[in-house]
Formats: structure tokens, sequence, C-alpha cells
């Protein structure tokens, strides 16, 4: 199953203009500047506590049937899912183990077998249902901001 | 810093200085802003005693947007400094008018 790009892009559009709002007040810098029917992608530059930039994809492709692939990459975008891209605090593997992450999913080579991807707005465990881009966005927001240093 | 007080019984209008002093925040959640007039149906607005606790901010922020899990891990900022909510907004001079953050964290899987 998958949803027409046109559908996609107005979703993820629509949702975007929350997120950009919260990006401006939390000082994380949105670039929507890709972003087309042609390659549904956005990026957000995050920051951690010593003030390291990290990058991170939205590759968002059915959205919102499923969950973006959410990834950190270079500042350059050349390189993406490695350890040193990761900060310290997030799963091993390296991946941003959450029902919001394609990735997490082992379909799609993550660790979870036991998620469906069409549930991927169900809490992780009882906490809140991370439902929405802003969600996600605040979500790596204060992971990332309470974290220091990198992964490797 | 500027400074509204609370009206009390005796000086409603807040004239004479005799309550607490308090401030209006803005706070940016990922459901949207809070602020005196933001969202419109919110039955609470973020006008604050200065001796205010930051978790009441955040249980105030919490209410108005419904965030009602409480396995979630809720913070608040200014800027990049993490508030610490037993401490009051008056210790981070915090001042009237802040653009304050309240991320909302997930649970680990």
């Amino acid at each position: 199953m998958s949803i027409p790009v046109e559908v996609s892009l107005q979703a993820i559009q629509s949702e975007l203009a929350a997120t950009d709002q919260y990006a401006a007040a939390a000082g994380l810098l949105l670039d929507t500047s890709t972003l087309a029917q042609s390659n549904l992608r956005f990026h957000v530059r995050f920051e951690n506590r010593d003030s390291e930039k990290f990058y991170v994809e939205f590759e968002c492709a059915d959205y919102p049937l499923y969950p973006p692939t959410v990834e950190f990459v270079s500042q350059d975008r050349s390189q993406r899912g490695t350890a040193y891209l990761y900060p310290k605090g997030f799963h091993p593997m390296p991946c941003i183990c959450m029902r919001y992450n394609r990735k997490a999913y082992q379909e799609r080579g993550g660790p979870h077998s036991d998620w469906r991807l069409l549930d991927w707005r169900l809490p992780t465990g009882n906490g809140i249902g991370i439902d929405t881009l802003t969600l996600i966005v605040s979500d790596l927001h204060s992971k990332i901001l309470q974290s220091s240093g990198r992964m490797a | 810093m500027k400074i509204d007080r609370l009206p009390d019984a005796s000086d409603p209008a807040g004239q004479h200085g005799q309550g607490p002093p308090t401030i209006r925040l803005r706070v940016q959640t990922p459901r949207g802003l809070w602020s005196m007039d933001e969202p419109k149906e919110a039955t609470k607005r973020p006008e604050y005693p200065i001796s205010t606790k930051i978790g009441q901010v955040i249980q105030d922020a919490r209410d108005v947007f419904k965030f009602i899990e409480t396995d979630s891990k809720y913070t608040l900022l200014q800027g990049k400094e993490i508030l610490d909510p037993q401490r009051t907004l008056v210790s981070f001079k915090i001042e009237d008018g802040a653009l304050l953050v309240l991320t909302v964290q997930g649970g680990n899987a």
C-alpha cells in the first residue's frame, strides 16, 4: 500500500507550519528547501548541551500512512547513519529507536519485530504517542539537548 | 524587568503594588503556543507570580494542551537552558514576555 506523493506532500506541508513555529521558538533550524513531490525530505539542525550540531533528515514517503525514516546525516548530507553522526544516548545500532522512525522496524532492518508500521502513532511504553512531525522534532530536541558527545 | 502585580482583595486593580509581582509568559509547545490570547479556548493563561515554581508552569501548559501521559518527560526550556521544575521563575531571571519552550519526550524502546 502506498500514498500518492501529492497527498504526502500536502500532509507534510500542512504539519510543517506548526513545526516551523516550534523550531523557531526552540532555536532549531528547519530546512524545507529540498521538499518537493520528487523528494519528500526535509532536515532539522539540533544542538546538544555542548552546542555541537547534529543534522537529522526526515524522509517522508507514504506519510502519514507510514512514519518517516528519521536519520542522522552529515551537514552536507553526503553521509548518513554512522555512529559519529549520532549523539550519545541513542540505540547503538545506531538507530532512533522509536515507533515514529521507519528504520526502527525489523522489516526495514531495525531491531523491532514486535511493531507494525501501521501502528506507528501508538505510544512507546506508557508515554505519549509521538504522532505528528512537530512531536517527533520535540522528542529529538529533548533527547539531543540532554546529550553530550557523539556515539563514536 | 517589567513586573506587574496580581490584584488582591483590597486593591483589585493592583495599582498600589500590594500583590506579589507577576509576569506574563509565552510557552511554545509541540501542540501550539500558549499565551495571554492563544489558544482561544484555553481555560488558564500564563500569568504568574515570580515565585511560582517551574513545575507549575509545566503542569499548566500540559493541562492546556492535554498532555495527559504521566510517563512522558516534559521539560521547560529558556533558550538552551533546562529549567529545574523545583526552582522558581524569579530564580532563573525570567522576564515578563519571555518565550519558553516545552519539550515532550516519548518513551524509549
